[in-house]
């Protein structure tokens, strides 16, 4: 094996790493605050792509440029759906809170089947989309670089509004204990709209780069959903920090069982469901 | 009391006569593969209008059932057993995915209908120890395959392959039922030309829940420099994995690709410029059927028969209506009679029901492929040359 082969591996593995943090720590920022597992948090990501193509096809939109618009759009989706559904089931047993999330995955899958349709929809012409620079035979892709980077700062931002500010502090005393952080004067219930908003806008963020990368179809989240899962499942639930590393460790393994193995990319599920197998073996053997 | 039992069975005649004739249709319109179902249904459609227009079948209006399969087996199953139950339908049309197809055969078997279908072109043929659709159905009377087979596709690209005039070939396929028998194929053809296949590598499709990074492949297919990128894959891998080819500063001499369809607005796209793929349909084809064809679906859909299964969709609904009228009657085996015996109409020009490796009941071939290439914007015809619009360019 070309030792070039396994650097572009790590390389790629690396530069992937950002847009699994960008979907998974919004999924995090879910389990961890609100408490609620979101099996429809993929198809924030699918509406944000389809948005971004719509801004591009009727306005001329660059992609780079819509992630301005994308945010905002889904923070309010995000607000609404939370307004609409998910603030009546907190109470509810998990088992009803995942069944109406995963109902409203269905109902998002299908709107976007009606607006959009079937088939899969890129946008035209991205002058950057396949520019990638080489150094020293290692390839480097314009967009996943970007992404990378645009994915660091944003999870470093918001990190930084979770330690810093005072929303931030707020989140993370509800998430600690509810009926505590409503009796000192938090507004929880605004506090869990907010955090949800914010998790469908991060989401929304990394559906602008899969608008770039892909061709978004109804069902481009799925795949998405399920490597949040498993990064999150790692990183511990509700474990901002820890999505980073675990994106890193599920992107960089991903890529080098790809690159190392024959057929290796059909391996990459296997990937992650045996990282979530490893970690929720050796949770639970540990002692209470 | 013979008067009015025969003014009785007169009227039950006459009634039952008299009922339109139901054509069940099994396609995938939500999911994964809704853009190929959609294009399915919008050519049942256009065929549908058409029928009509000219008279129906046996003097009434044609009507069609769609259900829809998402392209997944359990649900393929209830439709069409909802088809056969509820609905009552002695037709089926329609058809997508082998896994499928595979998945109804026994289905099939217990209700015994007449199933054209258009999907499903895994035949088993060449495959130890796999038994395909060719193989599992190919002798039912009842059963007619219009898309060709997989041998048929690897025997139009590889023949493409050839003329190009490559020393060796990169083989990239994804991992189901439809691109890992076709790369065995296309592997074993191609090194029988006498040309390298220099790699042959799976991967997972965005339609199966692959994240479109295709890096790892890619890289390993460049380490070997070879002349062509063949890859096998679905519309939605398109765009993927040409950028991440461009990407990756790799210029093979050609990148030609076979998935069902591409997504529309990739001819704008830079990248892809000089990319070939095969085809079963394009609107520019050079033909009297295919001009009349493309001129009444943009009138009735808005928009261009890009997906080439709206054209076979229109073929098949086309060829039931006129053998059931051919047959004068609903009845099983005057039905497949007129199949077997009749030429019927398509974009494609006409087209009859002829053998294959392991049936008689087969519908098109591999002369059904054409080959493109993306030049300035518009899918040229590069391949065969006398269907040509255009040459074919080298990318490097």
């Amino acid at each position: 094996m070309d030792i070039s082969l396994i650097v572009q591996a790590l390389v790629s593995g690396v530069l992937a790493a950002g847009l699994y943090a960008l979907v998974s720590v919004g999924l995090a920022l879910a389990i961890g605050v609100i408490g609620i597992v979101n099996f429809a948090h993929g198809e924030f990501l699918m509406v944000g792509a389809f948005l971004t193509f719509q801004l591009s096809v009727s306005f001329g939109l660059d992609p780079a440029l819509s992630l301005l618009l994308v945010a905002p759009l889904l923070f309010l989706l995000g607000a609404v759906i939370y307004r609409a559904t998910i603030q009546y089931v907190l109470k509810a047993p998990e088992l009803n809170q995942m069944l109406l999330t995963f109902g409203l995955a269905i109902i998002l899958q299908n709107l976007a089947l009606l607006i959009w349709g079937g088939d899969p929809r890129s946008i035209g012409d991205v002058p950057y989309r396949a520019l990638g620079f080489q150094v020293a035979g290692i390839s480097f892709g314009a967009v996943p670089l970007a992404s990378f980077l645009v994915s660091a700062l944003l999870v470093g931002g918001l990190y930084y509004v979770l330690i810093k500010t005072p929303i931030g502090k707020a989140m993370r005393a509800v998430a600690q204990n509810r009926t505590g952080a409503a009796l000192v004067g938090l507004e929880v219930n605004r506090i869990y709209l907010i955090a949800f908003a914010l998790s469908a806008a991060l989401a929304g963020l990394g559906g602008v780069m899969i608008a770039v990368i892909q061709s978004p179809t109804p069902v481009v989240g799925f795949a998405f959903t399920l490597k949040a899962f498993a990064i999150v499942v790692l990183a511990g639930l509700g474990n901002i920090r820890g999505v980073l590393w675990a994106s890193l460790i599920v992107a960089v393994a991903e890529s080098l069982v790809a690159t190392l193995l024959p057929n290796g990319d059909t391996l990459r599920n296997a990937v992650f469901f045996a990282i979530i197998f490893v970690v929720l073996i050796a949770n639970s053997r540990r002692p209470a | 009391m013979k008067t009015l039992l025969a003014l009785v069975t007169s009227l039950l005649v006459t009634f039952v006569f008299a009922q339109p004739v139901q054509i069940g249709v099994l396609s995938p319109l939500t999911g994964g593969a809704a853009g190929t179902g959609l294009a399915q249904q919008a050519g049942f459609e256009l065929a549908l209008q058409e029928i009509n227009a000219a008279g129906g079948v046996l003097g009434e209006p044609l009507e069609i059932i769609i259900e829809d399969t998402q392209a997944a087996a359990p649900v393929a199953l209830a439709a069409f057993e909802k088809l056969m139950t509820e609905d009552g339908v002695e037709f089926i049309a329609g058809g997508y995915s082998s896994g499928v197809t595979l998945a109804l055969v026994e289905s099939f078997r217990t209700f015994q209908p007449v199933v054209t279908w258009i999907g499903g072109a895994v035949s088993g043929v060449g495959i130890d120890g796999f038994d395909g659709i060719e193989e599992l159905l190919g002798e039912e009377d009842w059963f007619f395959h219009i898309h060709p087979w997989d041998y048929h596709n690897v025997e139009a690209a590889t023949a493409f392959v050839v003329s190009t005039g490559v020393d060796s070939v990169a083989l990239l396929h994804e991992d189901s039922a439809f691109g890992g028998p076709g790369a065995a194929g296309a592997e074993a053809l191609i090194e029988a030309e006498g040309i390298e296949v220099t790699i042959r590598e799976a991967f997972t499709s965005t339609l199966f829940g692959g994240t479109g990074d295709f890096r790892a492949t890619i890289s390993k297919a460049a380490a070997t420099d070879a002349d062509m990128v063949y890859w096998i894959g679905y519309d939605s891998d398109v765009v993927p994995m040409i950028s991440q080819i461009r990407e990756r500063g790799y210029t093979p001499q050609y990148i030609f690709g076979t998935p069902p369809g591409w997504p529309s607005e990739f001819a704008d796209a830079r990248e892809a410029e000089c990319v070939t793929g095969l085809i079963g349909f394009l609107p520019n084809l050079p033909t009297t059927e295919a001009q009349a064809f493309t001129e009444a679906y943009r009138d009735l859909h808005g928009n261009e028969p890009d997906n080439y299964m709206a054209a076979l969709a229109y073929a098949q609904l086309w060829a039931y209506a006129d053998a059931i009228n051919a047959a004068g009657t609903t009845e099983q085996s005057a039905v497949i009679e007129a199949l077997e015996a009749g030429t019927f109409r398509s974009p494609m020009g006409e087209w009859a029901f002829t053998s294959s490796e392991l049936t008689d009941h087969q519908g098109f071939g591999a002369d059904l492929w054409l080959v493109f290439q993306y030049q300035d914007g518009v899918r040229e015809i590069v391949w065969p040359l006398e269907r040509a619009t255009a040459p074919l360019q080298s990318c490097r």
